[in-house]
């Protein structure tokens, strides 16, 4: 195994260079310390030299691509001694052996190849493992915020209504210099009932914002959160989610959530028991958005696959 | 397990505790943000012929170079007290100075310094002491007030009355003298401790600042050695075949993790230095080096390439499990830690460049702390507060220090040749 050197780094560039092994070091891996020392080593100045300064600043990158050739796997086609090893390997060997050393040389070439495979796979999986552990962190954290702000919300819960209803009008500017800053947080501060999963009291926010911004930017939006509102309620009031995606659909064509509310819409008439009207919205949303809102399209073929 | 190998040293070196003239020279390269102002002024001599030294200046030098307190220049002071009646507030409240610091200097061998600090804004003495030492140490003994004035303000022990190991190489053609130098941790005072036509690599401390050990080729090739200060007694740990370096004494300085390559490629060992046992810790056949312990002395971090690519890892001693412990970026190593065990910081690799980095080890946050290229070798101050490290600076080896937080650095140039591998001692005499 003291044939792997060329791998090294730190003080291992060292140790080949205190082996006095006059083969030539396979130099992308010799990293600053160990040149330095080599530089130190006056005598030894052919050392030194094997390695250049550009590899240094890289000493790891060209590893990949010169360890895994895909065809270096058979003994046969294994390249000829691409790396220091098989030479430090033949040099170990005596001349009249030279035959049953090379194939030697291939064998412990691919020794080496499925270590250096090993090692990579063994950086990914930590990499993954580690990557893992940060994200499940990261769930558990948001969960862990969500829960709090539930928390923090219910206390309050009765007062939610009134308060969320009151913000708009007082975050409003009566100049209406900027009437958009006050539509913007009527709509966060009823948007942010839904996130908190408060949703009967979200309904009354949102028509109240709808009331005071009939034709805001966030209109189409909050109509959209009605009826899917709506559909949460237990039992869900499916006629007036019906009324609030007709709503966004008439009013709203082409705004983006058009698409969705076609969507829905096929929803609550299944739901309502029209399976034929269903139907027909399902289709409508992927002959018309079949081309662009895929997300959506996919739903509507997952739904019809899955009740047709 | 073969016995230890003890032999002393007389041939083939020159073992010197020789003083050359100091061979490095501070500049500042960067100041924090917000430094705390202070006035040092030059503190009294009392006692017949020329004092020992100046030893406000060593103190002024020593607080700048932390970046946290900007000393006022001595021409701007409106006076000059040297005791407690002398001192008028409003003085130095005008030339906007926070803190005061005045002192007397009396006896020749123990040589005493008397000093008093001051809060110019709440007008009142917040600190009150004295050092003494032999006249030999007279610096020392300055580098004990700044601690105290330091960890005054800051709350944190002051590390400046702490020492430096280093390496210098001379340049010249067809042979390059390496030599193993010990200074103060301002880089005065320089003693060569070895000098040597081979190689010397990885100086480091024992716990207890009285051994360092390090890798000599003197022989012809890598061995470990332990070194007496006090004595200069040398005492050759290892002889093994391949690889022997990074010598990394345990907290409690009874044993020595080093890495070896007599097992086939280097791995990590542990030695019982009372026995010279030997207990591999490491058994892969990538390479394993570069180890340091934690200071609870329950794990061991080291480098290794077991991942593809060089990241740093951590080997429990009580359970033997081996973790990795960086992943941001495709190079990390060299790893050391601070003292309270919650920082490490480590030569990173970002866009080709090698800088130092510290990781936070609770949040795992990296910092990268240096902007200079072919930054190595880290090794942190006692205390926590700065980084010593080896650059580049112009094609000339130097050292060079950062604060934790990035914000202050300041280099030591080495008058001639190449400097590398430094490493701060712990605390003196503690």
């Amino acid at each position: 195994m003291r044939q792997q050197g060329p791998r090294s780094y730190a003080e291992c560039g060292v140790w080949i260079l205190a082996s006095m092994l006059s083969v030539p070091v396979s130099a992308q891996y010799v990293d600053l310390e160990a040149e330095r020392a080599a530089a130190t080593a006056s005598g030894r100045a052919a050392v030194s030299q094997e390695s250049p300064s550009s590899a240094r600043t890289d000493p790891y990158g060209a590893q990949p691509a010169q360890t895994y050739p895909a065809t270096s796997y058979g003994v046969n086609t294994a390249p000829a001694a691409p790396t220091a090893a098989p030479t430090a390997t033949n040099a170990s060997q005596p001349a009249s052996s030279r035959m049953a050393g090379s194939e030697l040389g291939n064998l412990f070439l691919q020794v080496q190849q499925l270590q250096q495979e090993v090692m990579r796979l063994n950086g990914k999986v930590e990499e993954q493992a580690h990557e893992l552990t940060t994200l499940k962190e990261q769930s558990l954290q948001r969960y862990i915020d969500l829960d709090k702000r539930m928390a923090g919300a219910t206390p309050a819960a009765n007062e939610s209504i009134a308060a969320t209803a009151t913000v708009s009008p007082i975050a409003a500017p009566s100049g209406g210099s900027a009437p958009q800053a006050g539509e913007a947080e009527g709509y966060r501060a009823a948007y942010a009932l839904v996130q908190g999963r408060q949703f009967e009291q979200a309904i009354p926010a949102f028509k109240q914002f709808l009331q005071r911004y009939p034709d805001g930017q966030y209109a189409a939006n909050a109509h959209y959160w009605l009826g899917e509102l709506y559909l949460v309620l237990d039992p869900p009031d499916l006629e007036s989610a019906r009324q609030s995606f007709v709503l966004l659909l008439s009013q709203y064509p082409d705004n983006p959530k058009a698409a969705d509310a076609l969507y829905k819409l096929g929803k609550v008439q299944f739901l309502k028991g029209n399976r034929e009207k269903a139907r027909e919205y399902l289709d409508q949303v992927i002959n018309l958005y079949g081309g662009s809102n895929t997300a959506v399209v996919k739903l509507a073929s997952d739904f019809i696959d899955q009740n047709y | 397990m073969k016995r230890l190998h003890i032999f002393l040293f007389t041939v083939a070196l020159s073992l010197m505790a020789t003083t050359v003239r100091a061979e490095l020279t501070i500049e500042i390269t960067q100041g924090s943000d917000d430094p705390a102002s202070i006035a040092v002024v030059p503190f009294a001599w009392q006692g017949s012929g020329a004092p020992p030294a100046d030893v406000a200046e060593i103190v002024d030098g020593d607080l700048a170079r932390s970046g946290q307190f900007a000393p006022v220049a001595r021409v701007d002071m409106l006076g000059r007290p040297t005791a407690e009646a002398d001192v008028f507030y409003r003085d130095w409240r005008a030339i906007n100075a926070e803190y005061l610091l005045i002192g007397r200097v009396s006896g020749v061998n123990p040589v005493r310094v008397d000093y008093e600090l001051y809060d110019v804004l709440r007008q009142t003495r917040i600190l009150t002491g004295n050092q003494s030492g032999p006249a030999s140490e007279v610096r020392m003994v300055a580098h004990r007030v700044a601690d105290a004035v330091y960890e005054k303000l800051t709350g944190v022990p002051g590390a400046f009355a702490t020492k430096l190991l280093y390496i210098t190489v001379d340049r010249k053609d067809g042979g390059g003298l390496s030599r193993l130098t010990l200074s103060d941790s301002d880089g005065a005072s320089p003693v060569v401790l070895l000098k040597s036509g081979e190689p010397l690599l990885t100086p480091t401390w024992s716990p207890d600042a009285r051994h360092i050990a390090y890798v000599s080729f003197e022989s012809g090739r890598p061995a470990i050695y332990r070194q007496e200060l006090a004595t200069g007694k040398r005492q050759q740990l290892t002889n093994f075949k391949g690889l022997n370096s990074s010598p990394a004494w345990s907290p409690d300085g009874r044993s020595m993790a080093m890495v070896l390559s007599k097992g086939g490629n280097p791995d990590i060992y542990v030695m019982d230095l009372a026995s010279g046992q030997l207990k591999q810790l490491t058994r892969h056949y990538a390479i394993d080096t570069e180890p340091t312990w934690m200071p609870d002395g329950n794990a061991i971090l080291f480098t290794s390439d077991r991942g593809g690519k060089p990241q740093i890892y951590r080997y429990d001693l009580r359970s033997g499990a081996t973790d990795r412990v960086t992943f941001e970026g495709s190079y990390n190593a060299r790893p050391r830690i601070s003292q309270d065990g919650r920082s490490m910081v480590m030569v990173h690799r970002q866009e080709g460049r090698f800088h130092i980095a510290l990781q936070d080890l609770v949040t795992n946050r990296v910092q990268i702390l240096t902007q200079t290229d072919l930054d190595e070798s880290p090794s942190i101050a006692p205390n926590g507060s700065m980084v010593l490290y080896a650059t580049k600076q112009a094609g000339r080896g130097i050292l060079a220090a950062v604060a934790v937080d990035g914000a202050a650095k300041f280099s030591l140039p080495a008058r001639q040749g190449d400097v590398r591998e430094p490493a701060w001692s712990p605390y003196l005499n503690r």
